[in-house]
């Protein structure tokens, strides 16, 4: 079914994210660490950019006096 | 060394060390005088020409491969600076060896690269490697299965075999290592009438006639004058070299030179220079320098040149390039040390190796060595040339003085692998064996390459090497391998350089068409699955005249 088939597909996605970053080599503990590290600032960076979007936006559109 | 005393009368014209060789040779010998020529084979039927050596490919893997093999690495090591400080604070123990309290002030014993690669890469994926066998192998082997409790810290056997795994990494190529009885009966009488210890060395009392059968056969196969069979491989590179040249001599090794070469320039003190691999621009710039300014401060001529290469490279699976070098070597009046280890028996139309691949006569190599691990399924190595030369190694070499003589058994392992291979034995089995191996590297190596991945070496050495580069991929296609019961070899560093971790495959003649079928429909699924298939079809391009390598050790 659909659902079976996402899951594998994201179990291998999961696999070659881990091959690629060498974490294959690591103990489970350290991929904790690691993908706790990862996670953290990339929500960052997602908080950062959903807070100042709007602000630079304007900003931009202001320089190319598109707004007042 | 006293080798070099008998060129004292040489007038210090680098040109003089070739007459001083003609001189020696039409002087009055003592001893015994081989009147006759070597009986050779004949030259064979015409379809078997010198091939023409295709060219090596060394492709280059896409960019991203090289940035994710770098981040990779980047994210182990951090961790392992992170696990470092762990142990060294005290939250974790620490299970490799570590100095004593009372010797923590002192300089640190554990503390440089190597030992931190060891504990914190090599340690996560060490049960790749030192798996332990028990059958014989050949083409299919068992495995003893073993399992790790503490992330490969130490090891358990649970008992279990993994049976009939294929062999894809054991030296086997002409498929000798075998209990056929048929075959091995001779073997039997040879250790039924002389037991299997020698007691002694060469010098002493352990020179067996068979030894002497073995050399005059050794000499016969591979078309010179003379052989001198060692022991062990390594030894034999390691305590010759030192014998043949010394102070005030040059080594050009090539840079990918196998270990035992190395170790055994350094320990003969002769200057050693390294050319790029198989450059052979980079090479005769070495040698026009070495001839025109001499030897480094004093500026006297060399007293010899040797150049040192092997036919096949281990770890590259790239072929010599014999033509050119000799005539390189008979321009600059150079000598030539040959390292046949993985070509003796595996390349050539007869399996008398690169100098039959490129029909070149083997007498015009001044020293040809070898060894009988690889495709004679026994243990140790020889060096063959002119009577002199091999004359002179048996009084003045370090293996042959002080070395334990070989087993006879081994030897008669040998010398029945060699007559089966030269056909004496009456059968066509040696002949097949050489066509099935050529057949099956041709077929390996052929669809590989199509299927995508990124192969190195020449397209008739039997030594593949598969690009891996990533370090996760290496330990995930090794374990990958084994649970569908194939037997590999992933190399890594220090073997390899850094980037460029690989899995070596040795095809052997013993392995059916169903079997290499088997591991390449694996290689397939498992290249979709790791994602390995890196080639683009394009071979790098490398060119030919490289910056002088300034890499020179003085003695």
């Amino acid at each position: 079914m659909a659902l079976g088939d996402a899951w594998k597909q994201l179990s291998w996605f999961y696999y070659q994210y881990l091959l690629v970053t060498a974490l294959y080599m690591l103990e489970p503990w350290e991929r904790t660490i690691f993908n706790s590290l990862l996670v953290t600032v990339a929500a960052m960076a997602i908080y950062t950019g959903y807070v100042f979007m709007p602000q630079h936006i304007m900003a931009i559109l202001h320089y190319f006096e598109v707004v007042q | 060394m006293i080798r070099t005393d008998e060129h004292h009368s040489c007038k210090g014209t680098p040109m003089c060390h070739s007459d001083q060789k003609q001189l020696q040779s039409n002087s009055m010998k003592n001893g015994y005088h081989k009147k006759e020529k070597v009986q050779k084979n004949g030259k064979g039927d015409g379809f078997h020409q010198p091939r023409v050596r295709g060219e090596d490919s060394f492709e280059e893997a896409p960019m991203y491969v090289a940035v994710l093999t770098y981040m990779g690495y980047g994210i182990v090591i951090l961790f392992g600076y992170f696990r470092d400080f762990l142990r060294a604070v005290g939250f974790e123990k620490c299970h490799q060896a570590q100095e004593r309290e009372e010797q923590k002030d002192f300089v640190p014993l554990y503390q440089d690269f190597e030992n931190f690669y060891k504990r914190n890469l090599y340690t996560r994926v060490r049960d790749n490697w030192n798996r332990p066998i028990c059958s014989l192998p050949g083409p299919v082997f068992d495995v003893m299965e073993r399992v790790s409790d503490d992330y490969n810290w130490t090891f358990r056997l649970t008992g279990r075999t993994i049976e009939n795994v294929i062999n894809m990494g054991s030296y086997n190529y002409l498929g000798f290592a075998e209990n056929n009885v048929d075959f091995l009966k001779t073997v039997a009488e040879e250790t039924r009438q002389y037991g299997v210890g020698v007691c002694s060395t060469r010098q002493e009392l352990g020179n067996l006639s068979t030894h002497e059968k073995l050399e005059r056969l050794v000499a016969e196969f591979l078309g010179v004058e003379s052989a001198m069979a060692f022991g062990m491989g390594f030894a034999t590179n390691s305590m010759n070299i030192p014998a043949l040249v010394g102070k005030g001599c040059l080594i050009l090794s090539d840079e990918l030179n196998h270990t035992s070469l190395i170790l055994g320039a350094r320990l003969s003190g002769a200057t050693i220079r390294v050319f790029k691999h198989n450059n052979m621009q980079s090479l005769e710039k070495m040698l026009k320098d070495a001839i025109c300014s001499g030897q480094p401060r004093t500026h006297r001529a060399w007293k010899k040149i040797l150049i040192m290469v092997e036919g096949i490279y281990s770890m590259e699976g790239s072929l010599v390039r014999l033509p050119e070098i000799l005539a390189l070597k008979k321009k600059y009046k150079a000598y030539l040390y040959l390292d046949e280890a993985h070509s003796i028996g595996a390349v050539g139309p007869t399996g008398r190796g690169v100098t039959e691949y490129f029909g070149v006569d083997p007498n015009e190599v001044d020293v040809l060595m070898g060894t009988f691990t690889k495709s004679f399924g026994a243990a140790g190595g020889y060096i063959a040339g002119k009577k002199e030369l091999v004359d002179y190694l048996r009084s003045h070499s370090h293996s042959a003085v002080y070395a334990t003589a070989m087993s006879p058994p081994v030897v008669e392992q040998i010398i029945r692998a060699i007559k089966c291979i030269m056909g004496v034995d009456g059968t066509t089995e040696g002949q097949r064996r050489v066509r099935q191996l050529a057949e099956n590297t041709r077929y390996l190596r052929s669809r590989l390459k199509e299927m995508g991945f990124i192969i190195y070496g020449n397209q008739d050495s039997p030594v593949v090497p598969l690009l891996l580069y990533l370090p996760g991929k290496v330990g995930a296609f090794s374990r990958a391998m084994l649970k569908r019961k194939i037997g590999v070899v992933v190399v890594g560093f220090p073997a390899t350089p850094i980037t460029e971790a690989r899995a070596r495959f040795c095809v052997s003649a013993a392995h059916t068409r169903e079997m290499l079928d088997k591991v390449l429909q694996s290689l397939d699924e498992l290249g979709d699955d790791i994602k390995l298939k890196f080639s683009r079809h394009r071979s790098s391009y490398r060119p030919e005249l490289y910056d002088e390598t300034d890499f020179e050790l003085d003695s």
